[in-house]
Parts: C-alpha cells; sequence; structure tokens
C-alpha cells in the first residue's frame, strides 16, 4: 500500500464511469468520493498544502507523450515524457511543480488506458527512433503506483518494443508491483538522489536515502537496469563531503555495472518559484546560492558553481566506475567541457549519447 | 447582495462633535488632502449632505461623506446638514456598499483604501463574491493572492509605509516585499529605505538582497543594517542620496553574490591591464553565462579600424583573458 494518504478523491465528469476510475476507487474503500462538473467547482486546496492528499481523477485531452520542455539556448537530452499526472504527493522544497501548474491536487488522468495504444502507436511508426520515455518529471513515477496501477498498464507494453524503453523515476521505495511483474526488459528504474543533508531536510515525505538505495538493490537483484539522477545538485555547507556520503551508499548498495545513466543537474527555477518557496518552506535551505539569470530566463547558479559541483561529481562517480552514462542536464556546450572534459556539443549529439546507453545496455 | 435605494430623507442639522471621527466601519478614506475640499465648501457651501447611522445609544457613524464631515469640522461649522438613517433601515453591509458606489462614482481609490474595502467586505461577504465582483470594480485581478494582498497591505502596513504608498514613493511591489518581512524588521527595512530614498527599482534590490541575507546569515535584519558598513554610508557626509543609495546596493549585492562580484572585478581588472587602443573595449556577458565575450571597437573609417587591429593584434596578455575563476575551479 502506498505510503502518501489520500483523504480525498475528486472525480470530474469526464473520469466517471472508466474502469481505471472504478478501479482507482476500489483501492481507496471508506475515502469520500466528491464527483465534480470540472475544477472550478471542486474545492480548492489550501495553498500550503497543494492539495497532496486530495486524489483528483479526469479526463486529459492533451497530448500524452510530449518532448521534454528543453530550451534551445542549453543543451537538451531529448527525453519524452509520458503524461500520466500532474503533482506530487512528495513535498520537495525545491520542486519546481510548485509554480509550474497552477492547479493544486494530485491530479490524474483516468483516460491513460485509452490514450495509451495511441502512443505506442507514435512510437511504433518510427522504428528506427529511439524513444526515451519517462513518467517521472511532472510526478513521481511509483509514489502511487499501489492506487494507479500505472506499472501494470505501462510495463508490459514498453517491455516488448525495441525502439523504446520507460524510465520510471521516482524518490520513494514503492517497487512492489513491479517486482512482482515479469517484465524487466526496456524498464528502467531510476532514483533521484542527493546529499544525506539535502535529502533530510528539503525532501519531505520522500524515502531515505538508504531506504532509496536498498530499493534500488532490489530492483537491480530483480533484474531491472538502474538510472540515478542528482538534479537538483544543491550546494550547501560541507556539500562535497556530503555528496561524498551520497556515493559511497551507491556503491555500498549498487552495482555499477548494469546503470545506464546518472544525470546530473544544478537547481533551477523560474524567478516565480522564489516566493512560493519562502512561503511553503521557511527554513528552507535551496534559496541560498548566488542565482544568476540564464539565458532561458529561470535563475540558476552562477556558472562556476556549476562547473565545481559537476566537476567534483564526475571525478568521484567516476572513480566509483568508469561508464556510467553521466550527462549533464540542460547546461552549455562550455559547461559540460569544464566539467565532464568533453561535450555532446549540442542537444541532437546529447540524444545520440543516451541513445547509444540505450542500445549498449538493451540491445 | 442588493443596494438599498435611498430616497431623500430630510436633513438634519447635527453637532459635528457627535460624530464620530474616525473613518469607521463603512467609510474607506485614507492619506488623502482636505484642503481642496474644504476650499471648495467654503466658496460655494455643502452641496450633497452626508449621511450617517444612528444606534441604540444615538452615537452617529459615518456612512457616506467622511471627508465632507472632516473639510466641515476644519471649517468650524457648528452644525452640519446630514441624513441619518437608524439601525434598523440600513443593514452594516448596506452602509458599505453605499459608501463603496459613492466613492467609486466620483473618485479612484488608492491602494490602501482598495485593502480597507476588501478587508470591510472580507468579513461579510462570501470570498467567491469578492473576487467575482468586487475586484474587478476595483480594477484589481480576481484571484485569491491578491485579494490576500490587498488585506494584509491595509492590516499589517504600518502607516507611514501606507503613505509612501499612496505618495508612490515605494511601489506596490516593495510593499509586497515589505509585507514578507517581519514587523519589526520591516520597520527597520522601511526606516533605512526612506532615509536613502532609493529610486523604486533600487528599493526592489535592496529589500531582496536584506531578506536573502537575514535567512543566509541568519543574522535579523536590524543587526544588518546596523552594522558599521552600512551605518559608515548612510552617516558619509561626502556622498549625497544617490551615492549612497549605490554605495548601499554595491555593498550588499558583493555580500549577496560573492563569487560573481569577484568574478567582476577580476575581469575588469585583467581588462585595465591590457594596453588597448582607446577605441577598442572588451566587455563580458551578462552573468559571464554565455561563453562569449564581446570586443566592440569604434571607427569613422577603415582606415583607423585596420589600426585599430593592427594595435590590437600586437596588445599583450590577450591570450591570457578568459573566465576569470579558471584558477579557483
Amino acid at each position: 500500500m502506498s505510503n502518501f494518504t489520500i483523504k480525498k478523491v475528486l472525480v470530474e465528469e469526464g473520469a466517471r464511469k472508466r474502469a481505471f476510475t472504478d478501479e482507482v476507487l476500489s483501492r481507496l474503500p471508506g475515502i469520500p468520493v466528491q464527483h465534480v462538473k470540472d475544477i472550478t467547482s471542486a474545492t480548492v486546496s489550501d495553498e500550503l498544502d497543494m492539495g497532496k492528499d486530495t486524489l483528483h481523477l479526469l479526463s486529459y485531452k492533451g497530448e500524452f507523450l510530449k518532448p521534454c520542455p528543453g530550451t534551445r539556448e542549453y543543451i537538451c537530452c531529448g527525453y519524452q515524457i509520458l503524461n500520466v499526472a500532474t503533482n506530487c504527493p512528495i513535498n520537495c522544497s525545491y520542486c519546481i511543480l510548485q509554480s509550474y501548474f497552477n492547479q493544486p491536487n494530485l491530479r490524474v488522468f483516468a483516460n491513460l488506458d485509452e490514450k495509451i495504444d495511441q502512443v505506442l502507436k507514435e512510437i511504433d511508426s518510427k522504428p528506427e527512433c529511439i524513444f526515451r520515455v519517462g513518467t517521472g518529471e511532472f510526478t513521481d513515477s511509483l509514489a502511487i503506483d499501489s492506487i494507479t496501477c500505472w506499472s501494470d498498464l505501462l510495463v508490459p507494453r514498453f517491455s516488448e518494443r525495441k525502439n523504446a524503453v520507460l524510465e520510471l523515476k521516482t524518490k520513494t521505495t514503492q517497487i512492489d508491483r513491479l517486482v512482482a511483474g515479469k517484465y524487466r526488459d526496456r524498464i528502467i528504474v531510476s532514483w533521484s538522489l542527493n546529499s544525506p543533508y539535502i535529502s533530510a531536510h528539503e525532501e519531505h515525505k520522500a524515502a531515505s536515502l538508504k531506504k532509496r538505495l536498498e530499493a534500488a538493490r532490489q530492483c537491480q537483484s530483480e533484474g531491472f537496469v538502474l538510472g540515478f539522477h542528482f538534479d537538483p545538485l544543491i550546494p550547501h555547507p560541507n556539500w562535497k563531503d556530503e555528496y561524498l556520503r551520497t556515493i559511497e551508499l551507491m556503491d555500498k548498495y549498487v552495482d555499477p555495472k548494469r546503470i545506464i545513466w546518472i544525470s546530473l543537474g544544478s537547481f533551477r527555477f523560474m524567478p516565480g518559484l522564489k516566493p512560493i518557496i519562502r512561503r511553503r518552506h521557511p527554513g528552507s535551505c535551496v534559496l541560498d546560492g548566488e542565482f544568476i539569470t540564464g539565458l532561458d530566463g529561470k535563475m540558476r547558479y552562477f556558472k562556476p558553481i556549476r562547473i565545481a559541483l559537476y566537476k567534483f561529481m564526475r571525478e568521484n562517480l567516476e572513480k566509483w566506475h568508469q561508464n556510467l552514462g553521466l550527462y549533464l542536464c540542460m547546461e552549455s556546450d562550455d559547461v559540460w567541457q569544464k566539467s565532464l572534459g568533453w561535450s555532446p556539443r549540442n542537444s541532437i549529439g546529447l540524444r545520440s549519447y543516451l541513445d547509444r546507453r540505450v542500445v549498449e545496455i538493451f540491445g | 447582495m442588493g443596494i438599498p435605494k435611498i430616497t431623500p430623507i430630510e436633513s438634519q442639522l447635527v453637532n459635528p462633535n457627535k460624530i464620530e471621527d474616525f473613518p469607521g466601519p463603512y467609510c474607506m478614506s485614507f492619506g488623502f488632502d482636505i484642503r481642496p475640499l474644504a476650499q471648495s465648501i467654503d466658496r460655494v457651501g455643502l452641496v450633497n449632505c452626508p449621511l450617517l447611522i444612528e444606534n441604540k445609544n444615538a452615537e452617529l457613524t459615518v456612512i457616506v461623506g467622511y471627508r465632507r464631515i472632516h473639510a466641515l469640522k476644519t471649517l468650524g461649522w457648528d452644525r452640519i446638514p446630514c441624513g441619518v438613517l437608524s439601525e434598523s433601515e440600513v443593514s452594516p453591509l448596506e452602509c458599505l456598499l453605499l459608501n463603496l458606489y459613492d466613492n467609486l462614482a466620483t473618485r479612484k481609490l488608492n491602494e490602501v483604501e482598495k485593502g480597507m474595502v476588501l478587508n470591510r467586505l472580507h468579513s461579510q461577504v462570501q470570498g467567491k463574491e469578492i473576487l467575482e465582483l468586487y475586484m474587478p470594480l476595483l480594477e484589481l485581478p480576481s484571484n485569491e493572492s491578491a485579494l490576500l494582498f490587498f488585506i494584509k497591505l491595509e492590516q499589517e502596513l504600518d502607516r507611514e509605509i501606507k503613505e509612501y504608498l499612496i505618495q508612490k514613493k515605494i511601489s506596490l511591489q516593495t510593499a509586497k516585499m515589505l509585507l514578507k518581512m517581519e514587523p519589526d524588521e520591516r520597520s527597520h527595512a522601511f526606516n533605512f529605505m526612506s532615509n536613502i530614498k532609493f529610486n523604486i527599482n533600487q528599493q526592489k534590490q535592496f529589500i531582496d538582497n536584506i531578506i536573502d541575507l537575514v535567512l543566509i546569515e541568519n543574522k535579523p535584519a536590524h543587526e544588518l543594517l546596523n552594522e558599521p558598513s552600512l551605518k559608515g554610508i548612510l552617516v558619509n557626509k561626502q556622498l549625497n542620496n544617490p551615492q549612497k543609495a549605490k554605495a548601499i546596493l554595491k555593498l550588499l549585492r558583493g555580500r549577496r553574490f560573492p563569487s560573481l562580484v569577484k568574478a567582476e572585478k577580476a575581469f575588469k581588472k585583467k581588462v585595465s591591464s591590457l594596453d588597448l587602443p582607446k577605441s577598442a573595449s572588451i566587455h563580458a556577458p551578462p552573468y559571464f553565462e554565455e561563453p562569449h565575450y564581446r570586443l566592440e571597437v569604434l571607427f569613422r573609417e577603415g582606415k583607423e579600424l585596420r589600426e585599430t587591429i593592427n594595435r590590437l593584434n600586437l596588445t599583450e596578455g590577450l591570450d591570457k583573458l578568459g573566465d576569470p575563476w579558471e584558477k579557483d575551479v
């Protein structure tokens, strides 16, 4: 069962009488259900809790498969987002979703089962392309898997495709359904990691680093390929020792040979997020750094600070293992060169690099 | 909520001393200059009578005409013609709406007055109705955060800050930022700011840096603002106000962005150590974020350009120009 408490369910008209909705409601016995016409007629949750305990089922009218909203000013990995839900029950102080979506609640798209065939059709129509697909951009991929059973729906379908991989990105230990299933091929289970300090102080309701890595070990021993994401890296007092501790933990729990990639990204945010973090997370240290306005209009650390973060992580991760598929998320060519010692030069280059990793690992 | 249509009420002469001397629960007047109104009444007399409400204890509260009563008191009238309603005739909300619509028909409300309106409405009207009906009437965006901001603005800001706001000495954004500070801290920051007379843009930078430094250095604002380095600028008689403002912001920026400021200084120093031709200059990109630096050459004709390029070619140290933090990374 999920560790996250759902106190209320809102069902929009478009989600009613759907098999998915009925199944979700059957997994939440005794939880009050409110049928609403649309979001405006639903009770808007308290701004501070953002409705993290309200499950909102609706029919999503937009595209389910979308390219990651990278900007052309920085090198983007060309990831495809499978949009299964927005918002997240975990409460990280730095989470960009706090300002990214203007609607509260855990908004789960009840028509995914109907639309997934369309998504797969699109993937199948381009056999020459490799689709690196993930559900963990706008929500946590596994946090409410025991309620939504997304893994039951998605994993078998992606596992049988030769030109796609599905990455399930999480900060939780909700892997039961995943490991109970029989599918392993072309599925990547990824964990977002940070320093023990940031994890304990800024990633509220997320599993501890140790628990995340124990879950990773279990997945690896069950035959899953792993990915890791150090994003956002945040300089804080003693950050070098702190991040080293995380790498030591990784060494303790995980075999580096079956890691497909490890991404590094530094904290960046739209300026509008700052007052939200101040209000929702007083005492947070994530805004303490030296932020400048980046070329994409987002706030990001002054360049030498970013380079120092990446360079340190690269040096120490590569001491652990040389072939980890390290890459930078939304960085410029010169930052790549100065911190990783090479650069894919542009987004096309980075896509090719990551696609090659997929071929190396999965064939 | 309908507004009662007040049928003509026969006015009666009221002793001004019996009328409460503050705006009360229905009036929304803040920061006005009474002189033009007093002059007008003095010249042509009182055209419209104020409207009052009388409670069970015969106490009179102004519904409409607070400024007129204030002006008449200033002019020394000992009897004021007023319409007087009893509590049984109108509800408090009706009184409030009478005042609101009377004001909206004749003038623009300032930000503090808008806050007064919303505060008063908030206790009597559903939030949804305020957002949908009254926010547009007040020419404000119909959203919850704007509503809360104006309510807080009226409730929490000191009178002096409110006065600065309506006199446009501080912007609405500055007021918003000040509201994020604890009352005591806000008062210190505001006093400091009003001594220096920052322009609107500088106010934002000042408060932004103060709020950040208070949190980063875990030091209360008053302690920060009383540090000798800042105080020294404040009392420096060699500097005028704009110079003081610049010096203070420079100091705070250096503290908030130490690596950036260090890099800017190092780059500037490096460039000025080069013996560049006078018509050539080298600039760093904003925050050093773009990878390229910019060389600018001013010339009137090609010959002059060629001479500058030749001199640049011979300039020593150019090949050592680069990211000023290289040795630190």
